[in-house]
């Protein structure tokens, strides 16, 4: 079996200015992102079927030339169409107002073609449901932000957790933009869940720098080989649930892994350059002050 | 015993969760519990009590507001209810009293109501009609009252019911004011042609008044007027498909006034509706939503027995339709009752998972739960390389998995992938704590007294504390807000997230002090 030895960093080596400039530079990329998607699309993400509406079927097709098969079936023209590795089915998915649900099953099933599932939501309803989870991410956060402060009293390292915190949820949101995943209810958990998962790590480094014995360096030492064994546990779980979840088709699951994961992957970054640097400045000078 | 237990009640505490999560998912007793989704699934419920939603099971999943508006604070002026409804009906376009319901305040605090649902009546129409008729009102708004949506879910129930669609269920969701309607193991198609229609069945006479002019007396014969209502016939030697009935002997009277009138009963009648509307004898209209479905005339017979008064005794009637399955849906409709307000099932949302399919997400989720564990399993191998750390490790962070399934049985709660995938969330923040307690302990070398134990346990106790309210706090939004099925996610994370902290993870501690102490 491969032994995992947590990489010992020599922090004494670089400066703040240093350990801050990386990832500080993604986290203004992928605002940049963001901030691009909105003004172009008028939403952080594309939004998914959820959001948008629309009918989306997942369907066997029998015989040669599947996908030919599929542009011939429907009177209009899918928004995409997807083959699923695992059982060779497709996922058709139809705009809003292309044509009903119903008459999109009907013409599939007049195809021949074997209806596995349907979802349809309704452009009227999608909009709503988009405020209430965005709704529902901000609240997250503020509850979180709010909770921290609380809990360590301090400014320089509860800012340090919910500026970490912050950048684990827009790096991903970054990505599924850059990676063409859409913003479903799925991804709104997996963000959500992400702001409770990213900030342990952080928690743990914290507590062990300012409520422990022992000099600086020796706690953050300790803190990281706990939290990077913790982090790349749950990596190596969501990991693997990503994989098998597309190769099996299985949507909601995919998007869930594939967001914790590049999460995960971005508060390992953040909470030792980010959070240890402000930590430093905070224990070296900041308490001077 | 007793030193041992109180020492290591921690343990013990775990080992009677585990029992109880057992006896909850294999337990015969409990098997007939709520039935939250029903019978989905024959081989789940075989073997164990676990429910699974339709995302593992199959079937149909419909979410759709009522369509309607509603006039807050009526001032009835003294009218009744049914006066009220008649009146606004009267002014509005193609508005019968069956789209119209004026509700009177039965508790104090409670205000009067007037709702119409009429699809095709507009907020400002609504508003005209109510001024024109001279009732004062607060404000229109969108959507129907409590009391109507309730109805309309009895309403969905009883059809699904009659229809022989075993396992559904209809609910309103998360009070958001749809209405949700969850049929395991059925075509979308079938559920959504069974509920989509309000299903208000009447019976008009067509008939030729005395000036000679062909009109109709509308609503001789409603829901309310039958006694019983048998299954639908197929009628084959005679009438054809038909829904034998009986009439209250009340209503039977009124009946045979009205027919006796409009020149229906005596020595029957032929209708001839079909061909030529303008040159034929009285008819029968069946009514179904406003539209007719069938003209049929009357035997000289039954005509003979109602003019004299003898089939007022008897009063059975048979309903005739074109087609078997429509007098299907009409008896469905009799017996059910007319929904209150039409469903939007276009306007929601609407899911369909074919049973096989749903099968196959369930071998698919237990393959990718297993795999996700072991390769959990793995990491924490490769990291502490010594069983004694790692394997106990491991087995709390399932015990914790089993108590939460355990819960899921006990509840009834319905499995489905958004919270498959919760579990296997819980089981990477599970493994963190327990790598946190692990290091904690085993940090600043050997641990050889409980006072030292206890004090680095608890320390390692601190950032799981934290931790787990920042967890809660994250997923309170997604547990507390309408958004689909990701509320099993969110509640299942939350209780994953409070079962590790109070039971599954202070077990670790203790099970990891005898490891490390009593060598």
């Amino acid at each position: 079996m491969v032994a995992i030895a947590v990489p010992e960093v020599d922090y004494t080596q670089y400066s703040n200015r240093q350990l801050v400039a990386v990832p500080l530079a993604l986290l203004a990329v992928a605002l940049l992102v963001i901030v691009g998607w909105y003004v172009v699309t008028g939403a952080p993400a594309n939004l998914g079927l959820e959001f948008t509406g629309g009918t989306e079927l997942r369907i066997d097709v029998d015989g040669e030339n599947p996908r030919q098969q599929i542009d011939e079936a429907f009177s209009v023209a899918p928004e995409s169409v997807q083959e699923v590795d695992v059982d060779g089915s497709f996922v058709v998915t139809f705009q809003e107002g292309a044509l009903g649900s119903s008459q999109i099953e009907e013409e599939a099933n007049a195809a021949g073609f074997d209806v596995l599932t349907v979802d349809s939501v309704d452009g009227s309803f999608g909009p709503e449901q988009g405020q209430l989870a965005l709704g529902g991410v901000v609240a997250a956060f503020a509850g979180m932000s709010v909770l921290i402060f609380v809990i360590f009293r301090s400014f320089v390292p509860s800012i340090a957790i919910v500026i970490s915190a912050f950048s684990d949820v827009m790096i991903p949101l970054a990505m599924m933009n850059l990676f063409g995943i859409d913003l479903t209810l799925g991804t709104v958990a997996a963000l959500l869940m992400l702001i409770g998962y990213s900030v342990d790590s952080d928690i743990l480094l914290n507590n062990s720098v300012l409520r422990q014995s022992g000099d600086f360096y020796e706690s953050t030492r300790r803190a990281m080989r706990t939290g990077v064994t913790m982090t790349i546990t749950s990596i190596a779980a969501m990991a693997v649930m990503t994989i098998l979840a597309s190769l099996f088709g299985i949507q909601i699951m995919q998007a869930i892994g594939f967001i914790l994961v590049v999460g995960l992957l971005a508060d390992l970054m953040n909470t030792y350059l980010v959070n240890v640097s402000l930590l430093r400045w905070y224990v070296y000078e900041g308490v001077k002050r | 015993m007793i030193g041992w237990l109180k020492s290591n009640w921690r343990v013990a505490l775990l080992a009677v969760f585990i029992l109880l999560a057992g006896l909850a998912l294999f337990s015969p007793a409990l098997d007939s519990g709520e039935e939250t989704l029903g019978n989905e699934s024959e081989e789940a419920s075989t073997l164990t009590n676990l429910r699974f939603g339709l995302d593992l099971a199959g079937g149909t999943r419909i979410r759709a507001p009522l369509i309607g508006l509603t006039a807050d604070n009526v001032e009835f002026a003294g009218g009744t209810p049914q006066e009220v409804e008649t009146d606004v009906a009267g002014q509005l376009p193609n508005t019968d009293t069956t789209d119209v319901i004026a509700r009177q305040a039965t508790e104090q605090g409670e205000a009067n109501t007037v709702e119409v649902v009429n699809p095709n009546v507009t907020e400002t129409e609504f508003a005209t009609a109510m001024d024109d008729a001279g009732y004062e009102y607060d404000e229109i708004s969108s959507g129907v009252t409590d009391a109507t949506r309730q109805e309309a879910i009895n309403v969905l129930e009883g059809k699904i019911n009659q229809a022989g669609l075993s396992g559904g269920t209809v609910q309103e969701f998360q009070s958001s004011g749809d209405i949700l309607i969850e049929v395991p193991g059925q075509d979308r198609q079938d559920v959504i042609e069974l509920i989509e229609d309000r299903g208000n069945v009447r019976v008009d006479i067509y008939y030729q008044n005395d000036s000679g002019e062909y009109t109709t007396e509308r609503a001789v014969l409603t829901q309310d007027d039958f006694q019983s209502i048998s299954t639908a016939s197929q009628g084959e030697n005679g009438p054809g498909p038909n829904v034998p009935v009986t009439i209250r002997p009340d209503s039977a009277e009124e009946f045979r006034e009205v027919a006796v009138e409009t020149g229906l009963a005596p020595g029957g009648s032929t209708c001839t509706y079909d061909q030529d509307r303008e040159n034929t004898q009285p008819c029968l209209l069946l009514v179904v939503d406003g539209e007719v479905v069938n003209a049929f005339g009357m035997n000289p017979d039954l005509g003979e027995s109602i003019e004299s008064g003898d089939w007022v005794r008897d009063s059975s009637f048979i309903l005739t339709t074109t087609d078997f399955e429509e007098a299907q849906r009409v008896a469905i409709n009799l017996r059910a009752g007319a929904l209150p307000a039409q469903l939007d099932v276009l306007g929601g949302t609407t899911s369909y998972i074919s049973p096989t399919q749903g099968d196959n997400f369930r071998t698919y989720s237990l393959i990718i739960g297993v795999l996700s564990v072991l390769s959990v399993a793995g990491v924490v191998f490769a990291r502490y390389r010594e069983p004694k750390v790692a394997l106990p490790m491991i087995l709390t962070a399932f015990s914790e998995v089993v108590i939460l399934l355990g819960f899921a049985a006990y509840l009834g709660y319905p499995l489905d992938l958004a919270v498959i995938a919760g579990f296997i969330a819980v089981i990477g923040t599970g493994v963190d704590d327990l790598i946190i307690i692990a290091d904690e302990v085993m940090s600043e070398g050997e641990v050889n007294s409980q006072r030292v134990f206890d004090s680095r346990f608890r320390r390692a106790f601190w950032v799981i504390g934290v931790a787990a309210a920042t967890t809660i706090l994250a997923m309170s939004p997604l547990a507390a807000l309408p958004l689909g099925n990701l509320r099993g996610f969110a509640i299942f994370t939350i209780l994953g997230v409070l079962v590790g902290v109070l039971i599954t993870r202070p077990a670790y501690g203790d099970i990891l002090r005898y490891l490390m102490t009593d060598r």
